[in-house]
């Protein structure tokens, strides 16, 4: 195959990618785009896989080598078994469990980064080439991101998945211990190029540890309310390892599409620390638990305060008597699995005539954009799934809002209470509604281990207990009373 | 405290006319000199907050006769009752009307005539379309508030008689239109037979329009809803009608403030086309179109009324304004085409005693916030809504304001949400300067030395990566929040693009022992994993997403 076709046909696969990506920009066009990524992928495998049947004669110092037929076989064997185990999983995972299916997803390719690289090292050391600073500067940071999200991401399953807590690891002097591992790496990197020889598969190799120390420590200190950025921060880790790559092996669609992930991930982790008025930094270093646990609230310093309290009968008659209703879900809603009932009640008001809309705060969930996934698998039309600034406004014109394992992201100190940690944050304004009726397990502070005084309001009642169960009841108590009338 | 009766009339000077104290200062109810106008602009609700705020209060005999307030109970809520205008005209510092003043019936006088110097007028006036009394009433030497001329801010909303009074005349004309129409106006299936929901057509959802939209879905009919402004859209189907949208080569009818704006003839002609085309299916067509001081747009045509079902009706609030409809004859119902005309301008006078509760609340309002916590008549020149409704002052003119910061606020208390749709939200890219300073240096940082010793090949992939980088930032900022998932698991199975890299390894290792290509081949492993599953996962997910 001759190298110009190849990498013609590589070009089409990046713009592919691109349309992808431009393909998500609104739901009707979404599915258009996931066939286009697909298209692009398969493109790119075909031709490599042409390339190493028959390599261009002519390529020069771009040619790549013949395969062999035992290494066919490898190759073949390896796509094939990966293709079924990407597809089990895929058709298998539940939707409250996609969190940790990406997370695990983006380790596979921060190990093949890192995998790449050694190989390619390993390569280049057989060969008996002698190392180049560039080439050389290439792999070794190809290795240490890979290692990094390798690591951060296997971690961050283990935290999502509850195999590990979600309480953040805040080990004495953890910064210098970072500095300490990121300035190994690059002194094993110059120690490499020194020595040469086979020592620098050693040097790689003990530089691929540390920086997989690394990964796992830096995600290890952060808390568990905090995965939507750390995830879309390891997503964005994954474009640039498969970058990185590419600038090893000299092959510009890997670059591309790496850069299209990095970026897509860059613009994730911003948007959601936005939503939580942080910034990267404060995410990935400040510890946030740190000074949460210690002193609960700045507002709750004053002995227990009354909440309204309401049972499943007294709020199902709130529901039936509103004209209009905004249901905010949180994590609580994902972990109870309570989407469904929630869909069967909102459904049931909405054919009586009870205007029905759910409000989406950008970091509700442990995933960018999760609770509109779990909506959607729960039948919930998009038209009436709103974003936080298209319905902030109508929490004063809405009779009752149902709160469903949700805490921080409606808590009113977000904006009123210099002293609390959230302030700053952007919140649901719930509390400008006629009712809003809490479900909650108990009075706990949110993740971030904020008092909310939304709670203590007078427009506030809460509604104790699992929210499945709680939401389940509602439900009951909904479809025996709309039975009553209709009869 | 000095008494100052009358008003000491000072020259126009910016900001006060500081008159000390006002214990002394005497407000007159007047009886309406317009024989269909029931209301009245004070009642002994009233009466009883004006007292409060230290005012006192004359009140014309009879003057809430038409709305149902006798004399006694005035009286018994404190104010005075003298018998005669005259009496008031003469005695009182501030004068309350409803209508703007006019020619008295069957006399040769005017109510402007009987206006003192230094008298303060609290009415509707119209100022735009009554010139000359507006020029009269400032040769008079009084101070003149409009009560139309309240500008349409959030903090004005408690004087803006304007809505209250719409609110009104939107839910009357629905009454009017289901007496004119004659028949039941909700759909049954009853033992005896089957009968239809009626078709109502409302034209303008202003405040007048809601209310209409409002108390014709209470009594069960189906109702459709025209609005030049696209805003008004979600306030229409919060009202539970249907919204007919109209689009005419990008001209919008929003005009300042929220008001409806006055548009070109093809506009209008197309207006008129798809109007017509509505009226023709319902049964009740209720027009509320008005642009602010001018002639009411035509909407209707003859042509429309024509095509429309014999025993229809159409209720024209605009006649007074010289109607939305082409043969709308004012203070008459009449029978064109078997359509019943209505184009009363009385419907508030035949809801006279809740109309003037919110009016009378209104101007209480308006004299509260002019005399402020000091309890001093005081206008600020400074304030926003006194400035706005000061037509007259001492005799200066001071109408048209200069043009007031308006913010588009809706009739409705809503806020109207930026057109855009349900789609249209997207997270703006960010403002702060810093991520664009820092990665400046950084790019500078790796570039240079790039330059410096790199070789070709490597600018080469350096240009193809940052082009990149530029590229996917623009294309995911466009991605919408709802899709963030599925935007993840998609670049999941894209970052599996290693893939491509493991491929080309596994066709090394021609020397020894092909560890690289061992390696290579479980890279292809994992990254094979991440394509199938990633793709797959995000196939199911979209596949989830439904309208």
């Amino acid at each position: 195959m001759r190298i110009s076709l190849i990498n013609v046909a590589y070009l089409l696969a990046s713009l592919l990618f691109v349309a992808s990506l431009r393909g998500l920009s609104a739901q009707q066009t979404a599915r258009q785009g996931n066939t286009r990524g697909a298209l692009g992928m398969a493109l790119a495998v075909a031709v490599t896989l042409g390339a190493l049947l028959a390599p261009d004669p002519e390529g020069g110092a771009h040619a790549m080598r013949a395969i062999r037929p035992e290494g066919l076989g490898l190759l073949a064997g390896a796509i094939g078994v990966g293709c079924v185990v990407g597809a089990v999983l895929a058709a298998r995972v539940a939707m409250t469990s996609m969190p940790e299916l990406v997370a695990v997803l983006h380790s596979f390719v921060g190990a093949a980064a890192a995998l790449v690289g050694l190989a390619t090292e390993i390569d280049a050391v057989h060969g008996g080439m002698p190392p180049e600073v560039a080439h050389h500067t290439e792999i070794h940071l190809g290795v240490f991101i890979g290692a990094v999200t390798f690591t951060g991401s296997v971690v961050a399953f283990l935290k999502l998945r509850g195999t590990l807590g979600s309480k953040p690891l805040l080990l004495p002097a953890r910064h210098a211990l970072n500095a300490l591992l990121v300035l190994g790496c690059f002194a094993l990197a110059g120690l490499a190029f020194q020595e040469g020889g086979t020592s620098r598969v050693t040097f790689l190799l003990i530089s691929t540890g540390v920086a997989s120390v690394l990964g796992a420590h830096l995600v290890l200190a952060i808390g568990g309310g905090d995965m939507p950025v750390v995830v879309s921060l390891l997503n964005s880790y994954s474009g640039w390892a498969a970058s990185a790559a590419g600038f090893m092996l000299g092959n510009d669609l890997l670059i591309v599409t790496g850069a299209l992930v990095g970026s897509s991930g860059a613009i994730l982790s911003y948007i959601m620390c936005k939503a939580m008025n942080r910034s990267i930094w404060n995410v990935v270093f400040g510890g946030f638990g740190e000074q949460s646990g210690a002193k609960p609230a700045g507002g709750a310093a004053g002995p227990a305060k009354a909440v309204n309290e309401t049972n499943v009968e007294g709020a199902a008659e709130l529901l039936l008597g509103a004209k209009s209703v905004i249901v905010v879900p949180g994590y609580g809603m994902a972990v109870a699995q309570a989407q469904h009932a929630v869909k069967e009640i909102t459904s049931l008001l909405a054919q009586r005539a009870v205007k029905v809309r759910y409000a989406i705060h950008p970091v509700a969930g442990r995933l960018p954009g999760h609770m509109n996934v779990l909506l959607a698998e729960a039948n919930v039309s998009y038209e009436i799934v709103k974003e936080m600034e298209e319905i902030n406004e109508d929490f004063g014109g809405t009779d009752v809002v149902i709160v469903i394992g949700a805490n921080d992201i409606v808590n009113p100190s977000a904006l009123d209470d210099p002293s609390s940690l959230i302030y700053g944050m952007p919140v649901l304004e719930a509390w400008h509604a006629g009712k809003v009726i809490m479900l909650k397990r108990g009075m706990a502070a949110g993740y971030a281990g904020v008092d909310n005084p939304i709670c203590y309001y007078d427009n506030t009642l809460m509604l104790f207990g699992d929210a499945k169960a709680s939401v389940q009841k509602l439900l009951a108590a909904l479809q025996a009373r709309s039975e009553k009338t209709a009869a | 405290m000095a008494e100052d009766k009358h008003g000491s009339p000072k020259g126009g000077a910016e900001g006060a006319d500081g008159e000390a104290g006002s214990g002394s200062f005497l407000v007159g109810v007047l009886k309406e000199v317009d024989p269909r106008e029931k209301r009245v602009a004070g009642t002994p609700a009233s009466v009883e907050r004006l007292l409060k705020m230290g005012l006192r209060v004359i009140v014309e005999s009879g003057a809430g006769a038409g709305a149902g307030f006798e004399d006694a109970a005035y009286a018994e809520a404190g104010a005075r009752v003298v018998p005669t205008a005259a009496d008031v005209w003469g005695e009182a510092d501030i004068v309350v009307k409803v209508r703007a003043p006019m020619e008295v019936p069957d006399s040769e006088e005017h109510e402007v005539d009987r206006v003192r110097e230094g008298q303060r007028l609290i009415s509707f006036l119209w100022p735009a379309q009554n010139k000359e009394l507006v020029e009269r009433l400032r040769a008079r030497k009084a101070t003149v508030l409009a009560m139309d001329a309240v500008p349409r801010i959030t903090r004005a909303q408690k004087l803006d008689a304007l809505s209250a009074m719409s609110n009104v005349a939107g839910y009357r004309a629905v009454v009017e239109a289901a007496y004119c129409y004659g028949r039941l106006l909700g759909g049954q299936v009853t033992a005896a037979g089957k009968v239809k929901p009626a078709q109502v057509f409302i034209v303008g959802a202003g405040v007048a329009g809601l209310a209409a939209i409002g108390a014709a879905r209470s009594l069960g009919a189906q109702v459709k809803a025209f609005d030049t402004r696209p805003v008004v859209r979600e306030q229409i189907e919060s009202m539970g009608a249907q919204f007919v949208p109209f689009e005419f080569q990008g001209e919008t009818g929003e005009g300042k403030g929220g008001y409806a704006k006055e548009v070109s003839d093809a506009y209008l002609a197309a207006e008129q086309q798809l109007i017509a085309e509505h009226c023709r299916g319902s049964d009740i067509v209720i027009t509320t179109a008005l642009i602010p001081g001018r002639k009411a747009p035509e909407l209707i045509t003859s042509g429309a009324v024509v095509g429309m079902r014999r025993g229809s009706v159409i209720v024209d609030l605009a006649a007074e304004q010289g109607g939305n409809c082409a043969l709308t004859e004012r203070d008459k119902t009449v029978e064109r085409y078997g359509v019943l005309i209505n184009g009363h301008t009385d419907l508030l006078s035949r809801m006279a005693l809740q109309a003037s509760e919110l009016y009378a609340n209104t101007v209480a309002t308006l004299i509260e916030e002019i005399l402020g916590k000091a309890r001093v008549w005081q206008l600020n020149m400074q304030d926003e809504i006194q400035r706005g409704m000061l037509v007259v002052h001492d005799g200066e003119l001071l109408w048209p304001p200069p043009s007031p910061t308006i913010r588009p606020g809706a009739p409705a208390p809503q806020k109207p949400s930026a057109p855009g749709g349900a789609h249209g939200a997207k997270p703006e890219a960010p403002s702060s300067p810093w991520p664009a300073r820092i990665g400046m240096v950084a790019a500078l940082l790796v570039l240079v030395p790039v330059g410096l010793f790199g070789q070709r090949e490597l600018v080469q992939h350096m240009t193809v990566f940052l082009l990149a980088c530029v590229v996917g930032w623009h294309v995911v900022w466009n991605v919408t929040p709802a899709l963030h998932t599925p935007l993840m698991s998609v670049t999941n199975a894209i970052s599996g693009i290693i893939l491509i890299g493991g491929m080309l390894l596994s066709a090394s290792g021609s020397v020894g022992v092909p560890v690289a290509a061992i390696l290579g081949a479980v890279a292809v492993l994992l990254a094979s994993i991440n394509v199938a599953g990633g793709f797959l996962v995000t196939q199911r997910m979209l596949r989830m997403f439904q309208r």
